[in-house]
């Protein structure tokens, strides 16, 4: 064991005792498994292969920040809600609920939406069978996350319940050089439907680190939005590991919107376990300056006709790095498959860089695999055609890199994130020129 | 207006404008003929400011200006206007925020109050009425999926939405069935004045009969080897590039 994975068991030794649930025998179980994983396994190495574009010494070192209890700090939220949007919501900061800033008001009682210290402490009744679920703990970060974890969100939608608005969770970083693990849990009842937004923004430079896990279970005919969207200042690091199980003709819509933070790495994982179920992976980064983000993709076809499309688009700027791994998995009998991936990048920087990688694996015959990565520059005919209609060079190119994300922004269907987002480009990309 | 002396332009290293002269008056209409890798788009992008060509002799001068010293964006606001040979498709920016952004640029740059929207609509739905155009077009992205001839369309409604001193039409006839070619053809002698100058270049007599120029000149080989009247188009229609050619070489 090296030793900093002696450092996290030894810590979780120490503190096991008083994390918020102790006594629920599953949550106990859960903890105790992943940190015995985490002991074995430690962080991962840039030796194996599905980290290797990632540095993770820095995000490592800073993990060690890990906040002990104490008062929720005060903020200024107002700046960082996003105008028009009318929606249910939770706020944590430095990782740790606050009811203050948080309104669920009008919220239907088939709805459950809280904290995830509040319900294991409160209510751990509510934790059906699908909410205790497991999260795979593919790699240290998640193990990690599941160990320590005291807080995060918490939201099951029962059956034919439909939300009349948007779910918002928005998790400010406050503190400087703090770690934060929220595990989150979304459980979607048969036929229901709602569109969750998780954001992660942060008041000021703090250096924080955000280790996140969300499990997401959606059951027969279930729809879901899913917003994960990451505006965090550009010395912010995170690591997010989003697990979600389709069943049955469930639709989940997944939207990866990272402009923010040094080093995001975001690992999605979506299985479609039964006939009928179909996702959508839509995912737009826009990097300047150093930052690096890393998005990696899996989708597991483990049963026949079901649909998954992917999309990922983006703009990198200066020195900054953006990593794109999709792997499409076909399982056998998954006949009928259909999944197409794509992965389009626009390099404004000649020291930009971009590694984009699609992997295949399948088992089945019968199925329909499309994949395609485009690496390019700045079309200089269009921009010239720009120009010569008076356009200024600077607004030209802001112009040309927004209509190369539009394909992505276009499918935001929350129509004051979708402003939110773009006028968040068109300030970076304006001051970029 | 327009007073391009000896001319030479390279792209990548390789001579194509060899000594162009050209004098186009204040209301004047000048057509450009030649042959097929002349120069004449050479020429028209020469004007209009792109930089992959490189001018290594010769002047510009646009209405008391050097022109050859002003960036694209600013030849466009003093009222230079190129309608392309080939329009460029750009997928995602809606036809109507290049054309908005247009007229606004010019206007602000000429210290006219810019449109509001209400203003650009009417505007435009009247420009666009007058190239015949669907009002569809407008919203789709800029010359995406637009055919040959919806694309030479789609400049005129620039060119006449941005009223400009010179407009330079590089093949716009090049594609257009006889109908479309009217539609271009009014517009462009809707725009026709005493204020106005134009360069209209071309391959077909054809054009001419619709907008009748007050000059022909023939380029080949990056040079103007003749000018003349207008008969001198219906000549060429005859003979072809030939005999200019043979008779400049003599
Ligand atoms: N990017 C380029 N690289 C190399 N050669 C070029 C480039 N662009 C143009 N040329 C060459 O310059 C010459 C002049 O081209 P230009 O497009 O000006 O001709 P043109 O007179 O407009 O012809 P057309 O009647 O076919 O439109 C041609 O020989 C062409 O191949
Ligand atoms: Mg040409």
């Amino acid at each position: 064991m090296t030793e900093i994975t002696q450092h996290y068991v030894d810590q979780f030794n120490a503190a096991s005792a008083g994390l918020a649930g102790r006594g629920l025998p599953w949550l106990d179980d859960q903890r105790q498994a992943a940190i015995e994983l985490f002991a074995k396994s430690g962080f991962p190495g840039q030796y194996e292969e599905d980290w290797r574009y990632t540095p993770l010494k820095p995000v490592i070192g800073k993990m060690l920040h890990v906040k002990v209890d104490s008062e929720i700090a005060d903020t200024d939220i107002s700046k960082d809600l996003i105008t028009g949007l009318d929606a249910y919501r939770l706020v944590f900061v430095d990782g740790r609920f606050s009811p203050k800033y948080s309104d669920t008001s009008g919220l239907r009682d088939s709805i459950v939406m809280n904290s995830f210290e509040q319900s294991v402490v409160r209510n751990p009744e509510l934790f059906t069978e699908a909410m205790r679920s497991e999260v795979p703990l593919s790699h240290g970060f998640a193990a990690l996350n599941v160990a320590f974890s005291t807080d995060g969100y918490v939201i099951e939608v029962a059956e034919n319940v439909k939300l009349d608005k948007p779910v918002e969770i928005i998790f400010i970083g406050v503190d400087s050089n703090l770690a934060t693990q929220p595990r989150n849990i979304v459980h979607m009842g048969k036929s229901s439907q709602a569109i969750i937004i998780e954001r992660y923004v942060s008041s000021k430079q703090t250096g924080a680190v955000v280790n996140s896990t969300s499990r997401i279970t959606l059951d027969d005919s279930a729809k879901l939005g899913y917003y994960l969207v990451q505006t965090q200042a550009n010395d912010a690091s995170q690591i997010t590991s989003v697990d979600v199980r389709q069943g049955r003709s469930s639709w989940f819509g997944c939207y990866t919107l990272t402009l923010g933070g040094q080093l995001v790495r975001n690992n999605l994982r979506v299985s479609l376990q039964e006939e009928g179920a179909h996702c959508d992976m839509l995912g737009l980064y826009n990097t300047g300056g150093k930052q690096h983000v890393d998005n990696h993709t899996t989708v597991v076809h483990a049963a026949p006709h079901c649909t998954s499309r992917e999309l990922y688009k983006g703009v990198l700027d200066q020195r900054s790095r953006a990593v794109f791994h999709g792997r499409i998995k076909v399982e056998q009998g998954a006949q009928k498959t259909d999944a197409s991936q794509s992965n389009n990048n626009l390099l404004l920087s000649s020291n930009a860089e971009v590694d984009t990688k699609p992997q295949l694996e399948i088992y089945a015959d019968d199925v329909k695999c499309a994949h395609g990565a485009t690496i390019g520059q700045m079309d200089q005919n269009s921009l010239f055609y720009l120009r010569s209609r008076g356009i200024d060079e600077q607004d030209a190119r802001a112009l040309l890199t927004f209509a190369f994300l539009n394909e992505v922004l276009d499918e935001i269907e929350v129509e004051p994130l979708r402003h939110s987002m773009e006028s968040f480009l068109a300030e970076r990309l304006l001051e970029n020129a | 207006m327009l007073s391009i002396k000896n001319l030479h332009a390279d792209i990548d290293g390789k001579p194509i404008l060899k000594g162009v002269n050209l004098e186009v008056g204040t209301g004047e209409v000048h057509a450009i003929m030649g042959p097929n890798g002349s120069g004449k788009s050479t020429l028209a992008n020469v004007l209009a400011g792109r930089d992959d060509y490189e001018v290594t002799r010769g002047s510009v001068e646009y209405r008391g200006m050097d022109l050859l010293d002003m960036k694209p964006e600013i030849r466009a606001r003093e009222g230079l206007f190129l309608a392309f040979q080939y329009p460029v498709e750009i997928p995602g920016v809606t036809n109507m925020y290049l054309l908005k952004a247009a007229i606004n640029s010019v206007r602000k740059h000429r210290g006219i109050e810019e449109l509001d929207a209400r203003e650009f609509l009417k505007l435009i739905k009247e420009k666009a009425a007058m190239v015949e155009m669907k009002q569809e077009f407008l919203y789709r992205s800029v010359n995406q999926g637009f055919s040959g001839g919806e694309k030479k369309r789609n400049e005129i409604l620039q060119m006449a939405l941005l009223e400009p001193h010179l407009s330079v039409l590089d093949e716009t006839d090049s594609g257009l069935d006889i109908d479309a070619l009217k539609i271009v053809a009014e517009g462009v002698n809707l725009l026709r004045s005493e204020q106005r100058s134009m360069v209209l270049v071309t391959h077909y007599q054809r054009l001419l009969d619709y907008i009748v120029p007050d000059y022909v000149h023939v380029l080949a080989g990056g040079r103007i080897i003749r000018s003349g009247g207008k008969e001198l188009a219906l000549e060429l229609e005859k003979k072809g590039y030939g005999w200019v050619e043979d008779q400049a070489a003599a």
